[in-house]
């Protein structure tokens, strides 16, 4: 397991793959890899991830790897197994970047979540009538770009007109980032993909309670 | 003391009449004109009556001939999507990660899609203002042209799986810059700012960053300054305190923070460069005037001892911000305080 967790970390996806196959026929079942292969790799790179050093290529190659893991084990897609919580994300209608966006998606997938992508340059209705759909736990918006503040500002207010005021909202992106979370009228403001991982496992914990 | 002669001062070091101010405003300055953006970023003359125009309202040191991210990119065959009001953004790249580079021709500034509306910006900013206030080109950075051309994560990914093809397609970038940047000397800016967000650690890592980007920048600056700048100004929004001490063997005589970085790490350098920064963009919109000012007051006593420094915000103000707290940020530069 240590060298698949070693692969993950060298973003090597092409050896990932492969430890991962020895690890399968050696015995090894899915959600021991997924916990202990995938889930390890993770924390590591989390721990690693500092506000100061925090960059998209070290994580983008990291999640393609995790990524080609997750495919070799569910071919034909899903996780087979329960998952941690729904988690809708999107960029905002007018930001069409999904850089940030796409990473979330990888390490939340990669943690466990279901991920429904509502894609960039997304409306707020599709976006609250997605989470409304989908039983989502959480909402995540990435911004890159500062016009889409008054958007994000209206989303937590038609969430609850359609009666999903539960739903947990989450805001990042270089342009988010910059406010509070008072200010975007969100229940938190991520510096990092992990920062907004580490909130949702506690958050949806505890709405499970 | 006249406005360029305020930011010459600051780029030397040397003491100045008032701290100089300048205001990273693009498209801001469009709808404070009652323009589209739309109109803004396609016609050059419209573009220097808005710079112009906000030049008279604020009272800054600079005016920018910059219209968005997309100039270079578009010339080389990007298909860009443009909005009533907002920046237009790339639908289709121009190139994938196997283009064959030595037969696409560097572009011509003269004729290359908006290119030329730049250089007829620039050309009427200069000739209406002459040497009162800096005016100011704008290029992307290599790195940010590669991310342009190709799409963020096919860059990223093609920096590891392909080396050799993306350090191919940073130097076919290097060169476009070089070309645009000189074209932009000509038509009549003091120096073209080298604008490279991709660039960031919170992009890349510092190794990187000192492998593939740092000798492409020193190979641009010294360019540019051969075909006459004022200076070599380089503006990587984001963190960037890794690579500071990188930054000052570029050659650039002056240097952008954004608001992620801290101004003591910037004190701290032991060097003879001018840095500009570096109030959070986002407050621009959401702040109240009082706290600009106590940000900008607060900056110019920081660097008070030190000289060679410009306020400004740490990135673009965006364009919806309001415009009483741009003023506030300038009143601080004007203050006796």
């Amino acid at each position: 397991m240590d060298s698949l967790v070693e692969a993950l970390l060298n973003g090597d996806q092409a050896r990932s793959i492969d430890e991962t196959r020895k690890l399968r026929n050696a015995g090894a079942g899915i959600e021991r890899i997924v916990v202990e292969g995938i889930g390890r790799a993770m924390d590591r790179l989390d721990g690693k991830c500092t506000i100061e050093q925090f960059n998209l290529l070290e994580i983008m190659l990291v999640g393609r790897a995790a990524m080609g893991v997750i495919k070799e084990l569910f071919p034909a897609g899903g996780s087979g197994t329960p998952a941690r919580g729904t988690v809708i994300v999107c960029s905002l209608e007018g930001d069409v970047h999904d850089i940030g966006k796409n990473i979330l998606k990888m390490i939340l997938t990669a943690k466990g979540y279901k991920v429904i992508d509502c894609g960039k340059d997304c409306q707020v209705d599709k976006l609250v009538e997605a989470a409304g759909q989908h039983g989502a736990d959480a909402i995540c918006i990435s911004g890159l770009i500062t016009t889409v503040v008054p958007q994000v500002r209206t989303v937590r207010d038609l969430a609850e007109k359609r009666g999903i005021g539960h739903v947990r909202i989450l805001a990042g992106g270089a342009a988010l980032k910059q406010a509070t979370a008072q200010d975007l009228r969100v229940d938190f403001v991520a510096d990092t993909a992990f920062d907004a991982a580490r909130f949702l496992e506690s958050a949806v914990a505890v709405q499970a309670v | 003391m006249r406005s360029l002669d305020r930011i010459k001062a600051a780029i030397n070091l040397e003491p100045t009449d008032r701290l100089p101010v300048i205001a990273q405003i693009f498209a801001h300055t469009a709808l404070i004109a009652g323009k589209s953006i739309r109109e803004y970023v396609l016609c050059g003359r419209q573009l220097a009556e808005c710079q112009v125009k906000a030049l008279e309202r604020y009272g800054c040191d600079a005016v920018f001939a910059f219209m968005d991210a997309n100039i270079e990119t578009e010339a080389l065959g990007s298909k860009i999507a443009y909005r009533l009001n907002d920046y237009p953004y790339v639908q289709s790249h121009a190139f994938t990660k196997s283009t064959n580079l030595e037969a696409v021709p560097i572009p011509d500034p003269s004729n290359a899609g908006r290119m030329p509306e730049i250089l007829k910006g620039l050309g009427i900013m200069r000739r209406e203002l002459g040497d009162e206030v800096l005016v100011v080109g704008c290029v992307l950075g290599p790195m940010t042209l590669v991310t342009q051309l190709v799409g963020m994560e096919t860059a990223l990914y093609l920096a590891i799986d392909d080396p050799d093809g993306f350090e191919k397609l940073l130097d076919f970038a290097t060169r476009v810059i070089i070309r645009f940047g000189a074209a932009q000397i000509e038509a009549g800016a003091h120096l073209p700012l080298l604008f490279d967000p991709s660039a960031s650690m919170a992009v890349i890592p510092a190794s990187f960053f000192r492998e593939f980007e740092l000798p492409r920048l020193t190979r641009i600056i010294k360019a540019f300054q051969s075909a006459g700048a004022l200076a070599g100004w380089l503006h990587i929004a984001g963190p960037i305190t890794p690579v500071l001490p990188l930054l000052a063997q570029t050659g650039a005589n002056v240097i952008n923070f954004d608001y992620c970085v801290d101004p003591d790490e910037v004190l701290r350098m032991k060097s003879r460069l001018c840095f500009n920064g570096n109030i959070k963009s986002l407050d621009f919109e959401i702040a109240e005037d009082e706290e600009i000012f106590d940000e900008a007051l607060r900056l110019k006593k920081l660097f008070s001892a030190r000289r060679g420094f410009v306020l400004s915000s740490g990135c673009e103000i965006p364009p919806g911000s309001r415009p009483e707290n741009i003023e506030a940020m300038v009143a601080a530069a004007h203050s006796e305080r």
